[in-house]
């Protein structure tokens, strides 16, 4: 099995699962599929946490049905995980329009990579510039937003720890990460 | 408040459904390989198209001067290019760096043009540089282009639309492309101006046009459970 420079094992499995998806194999797809649906379902809520349950389902299952109706452009010759994230990437974009959160799906959208790869070779182009939008975004933050956003958004902390850890309150951080996340968005869609 | 469990339940409802659908999907080749195979149908069209409407009468001629085959390659090569490019655009993962295909053979189409003006301005002074309205050209790169397009779009939809506007220009620009070369065997329009306005701007326009309905015209199938 040939494997790539600086993938997990978790994501070394999926590989051979979708070789087998593509040969027939139901049982294998099954799995493949649920193994995407957990990740992405962490991964909405991680990012988008105010999307109720039915639109976090919704989303995955866009993505769900997204990779189905793709996996005839999937080559075995070449890594799963790029191909998956592209797909995934196109299906929060079009969502972010759907529910006009574009910003913080936008942040999503460029965590894919840190949620499939660990692999600094892997990160495409395109998530680099998804990146460096975002930082630019930060940047027009004042430092106490730019906290919030990091404290909140970047180290998941719950509000109470990013409270103990600023020193604080939970009130203020509240006020400032509302602030942070509309200022982002402003600047993400003018991008 | 909703039971996550019974959300949950909607999507492993889906994957069951979708996994006894997991039957061998049909492999795509590679964009160029593709391109190529879309290329032939377009040409045969397009020889279809000439023989129909009669070839000019300077045909031969034209088919010894360099200026003409350099210019007519490098329409051709950027048709091909933009419908690569318009494939790959619809693959996963595929490098972004697709998109950049048609410039190339797209800058030697509109810089040999270009030096074609001034060369028509300097052999004829004003009158190498008059235009004059020639609308028909827009509609024969359009008729040419109308099959290949189709064809071409019928290809898209196997791939999926992760840039939909972008996609559906390049493929417009690759059928319009071809329908300008097909429209030159013909239409004995050689003035580079001319040529430059009436029928580059034609395949222009054609392209920014389908770009906007690209978001329509290209979409992710969606079919859920009922």
């Amino acid at each position: 099995m040939k494997t790539a420079q600086g993938r997990t094992d978790d994501a070394v499995a999926l590989e051979p699962l979708m070789m087998r998806a593509q040969s027939g194999d139901g049982a294998a797809y099954h799995a493949l599929l649920t193994e995407v649906a957990v990740r992405m379902r962490r991964l909405v809520r991680r990012r988008a946490p105010w999307l109720s349950a039915e639109d976090t389902e919704d989303l995955v299952q866009d993505i769900l049905l997204s990779l189905h109706q793709a996996r005839g452009t999937w080559d075995p010759a070449r890594p799963f995980l790029p191909w998956m994230v592209a797909i995934a990437r196109a299906r929060l974009a079009d969502n972010a329009r759907r529910y006009a959160r574009r910003a913080a799906i936008d942040l999503a959208a460029a965590d894919l990579a840190e949620t499939f790869f660990d692999g600094a070779a892997n990160i495409t182009e395109a998530t680099v510039v998804n990146m460096m939008t975002v930082r630019k975004a930060m940047g027009d933050l004042t430092p106490a937003e730019r906290q919030a956003v990091e404290l909140l958004r970047l180290r998941e902390m719950s509000l109470a720890e990013a409270a103990a850890v600023s020193g604080s309150t939970v009130a203020a951080l509240k006020v400032a990460i509302h602030r942070a996340m509309r200022k982002m968005r402003g600047t993400l869609w003018k991008e | 408040m909703t039971d996550p469990m019974h959300t949950h339940r909607g999507t492993d409802a889906l994957i069951a459904r979708l996994s006894r659908q997991a039957r061998p999907p049909r492999p795509l080749a590679h964009p160029v390989r593709r391109a190529l195979g879309w290329a032939v149908i377009a040409l045969g069209f397009a020889v279809a198209m000439v023989w129909a409407i009669g070839p000019r009468a300077d045909l031969v001629e034209r088919l010894g001067d360099a200026r003409f085959l350099f210019e007519q390659g490098a329409a051709l090569a950027t048709g091909l290019a933009a419908a690569a490019a318009a494939l790959a655009l619809t693959i996963p993962g595929a490098s972004p760096l697709w998109r950049l295909a048609p410039v190339v053979p797209g800058a030697l189409w509109l810089g040999t043009l270009s030096l074609g003006c001034l060369r028509d301005w300097w052999a004829m002074g004003a009158d190498g540089l008059r235009l004059t309205p020639d609308p028909a050209c827009f509609f024969y790169i359009a008729l040419i282009g109308s099959l290949p397009g189709l064809v071409l779009y019928l290809m898209l939809r196997r791939g999926v639309p992760l840039a939909p506007r972008l996609t559906l220009a390049l493929a417009a620009l690759a059928a319009a492309g071809l329908g300008n070369f097909g429209l030159r065997f013909f239409h004995a329009q050689d003035a580079a101006l001319m040529v430059l306005v009436w029928q580059v701007g034609s395949v222009a326009l054609i392209a920014a046009l389908a770009g906007l309905a690209g978001r329509g015209l290209l979409r992710w199938s969606d079919p859920r459970p009922a």
